[in-house]
């Protein structure tokens, strides 16, 4: 007779203390700080929505303090903002985005109903970090278009830039197929420089007899 | 003995049911928020147009390059060899099977590079490997390789290196021939000077 069949209750018990273990680790599993809001689809169709882009022009009443319920954040590194910012802007480095007390003040400024608006040197960079957050589920997190090199730029006067298109991506600048076509480029371009014809001038002799020794 | 036995036959059969639900959940295997913002703020995933037209000059049998415009922006004018996936088609199945398969790079191009961004973070959130952006985009592709501009003469000698680079890979791209050079000799006009006429003096 094997000793433990004394306790008929025994299996039992240490199969208990098994659930009872593995409930206590899911309770305090470290939660990920961020979690996905939108499944794939939804953040391919959210890449359309042009009410998720800041304005260049849109920044005058930020930096003048006319609108309370816009918050610049710089995501590019201490240095470069030190060097030159956008007034009233606040420096979160790319790399301090998904820290906890940085998650944390972002999801009160969604409650208080505020929009944050990512910026880096240019558009490119704060895209990849503004498309994160809004598959995360921060709607009120915005991108500004053209970013920090289109804004030093374009400072003086910012009003102007509403009818500006430069700064808009995603459309060719070029027609493609006619600039690479072999045809296209036997033609001299523009921008080179056209060197000049060298004249070389003797001087003339004197005519008459001229002095000597 | 036998209630033991039955015990742990039904927590293995409890388990083995569990599983099942488990593969189901997850059909689309993503990864974390945390690790794709580490993966985004990478610099090395941008290629510049110089980088992407050497691997195509050289025919780098390891290089994909995927076209994220629509279809008749694509048929108008690509890269070669380039696949046309645009972004609203990116998730469909004969799509995602030009992602992640080893030793490839696949390098995402559009206009500029933001829809060709937009495409590998999408990507990448479904943990794909080897994806790069081409900086710039074909905007930037027409500027440096087809219209190579020639650098000002204070230029470091690396950036004539590279006009010399982008001339040829133009010739390459483009199919044109070398311009001829003959033309573009500059004249020399030399006059003579006229004889004095009369006997002028002299020792």
């Amino acid at each position: 007779m094997h000793e433990h069949e004394l306790n008929p209750w025994r299996t039992l018990i240490v199969l208990s203390v098994f659930a009872v273990l593995i409930v206590i680790g899911f309770f305090t599993l470290q939660k990920p700080t961020m979690k996905y809001d939108l499944n794939m689809k939804e953040s391919l169709t959210v890449l359309n929505d042009k009410d998720a882009c800041f304005y260049p022009w849109q920044l005058e009443k930020v930096i003048k303090k006319e609108v309370n319920n816009v918050v610049l954040f710089d995501i590019r590194d201490r240095f470069t903002y030190g060097q030159g910012h956008i007034p009233n802007s606040e420096n979160i480095s790319a790399f301090d985005l998904t820290n906890k007390e940085n998650i944390k003040r972002l999801e009160n400024l969604k409650k208080k109903n505020i929009t944050v608006v990512l910026y880096g040197e240019d558009q490119l960079q704060a895209n990849g970090p503004w498309m994160l957050f809004r598959q995360a589920g921060f709607k009120n997190v915005k991108v500004l278009l053209g970013g920090y090199k289109y804004y030093s730029e374009h400072k003086e006067d910012l009003a102007a830039t509403k009818s500006d298109e430069s700064y808009k991506k995603g459309t060719p600048r070029f027609d493609y197929a006619k600039i690479a076509s072999p045809s296209n480029t036997g033609i001299e371009q523009p921008n080179s420089p056209v060197k000049k014809k060298v004249v070389v001038r003797r001087k003339k002799k004197a005519k008459a007899a001229s002095g000597g020794c | 003995m036998n209630r033991n036995y039955i015990f742990l036959t039904i927590l293995m059969l409890f388990l083995a049911v569990g599983t099942i639900f488990l593969n189901k959940t997850e059909k689309l295997k993503q990864i974390e928020p945390d690790k794709l913002l580490w993966e985004i703020i990478q610099p090395t995933r941008y290629v510049s147009t110089d980088q992407v037209a050497k691997m195509i000059i050289q025919q780098d049998p390891s290089l994909e390059i995927i076209d994220v415009r629509n279809e008749k922006e694509f048929n108008n004018f690509s890269l070669p060899k380039a696949i046309n996936i645009p972004v609203d088609s990116l998730l469909s199945e004969t799509s995602l099977e030009n992602f992640g398969i080893p030793g490839t790079k696949v390098v995402f191009i559009s206009n500029d590079d933001i829809k060709a961004d937009q495409a590998w973070i999408i990507a990448k959130r479904l943990g794909f490997d080897g994806m790069y952006v081409m900086r710039g985009g074909l905007n930037c592709w027409m500027r440096t390789i087809i219209q190579p501009v020639e650098p000002p003469e204070y230029a470091p000698l690396t950036e004539f290196a590279t006009y010399e680079f982008r001339k040829g890979a133009k010739l390459y791209f483009t199919g044109a021939k070398p311009e001829n050079t003959e033309t573009k000799k500059v004249k020399v006009i030399v006059k003579r000077r006229k004889k004095t006429k009369a006997a002028s003096g002299g020792c």
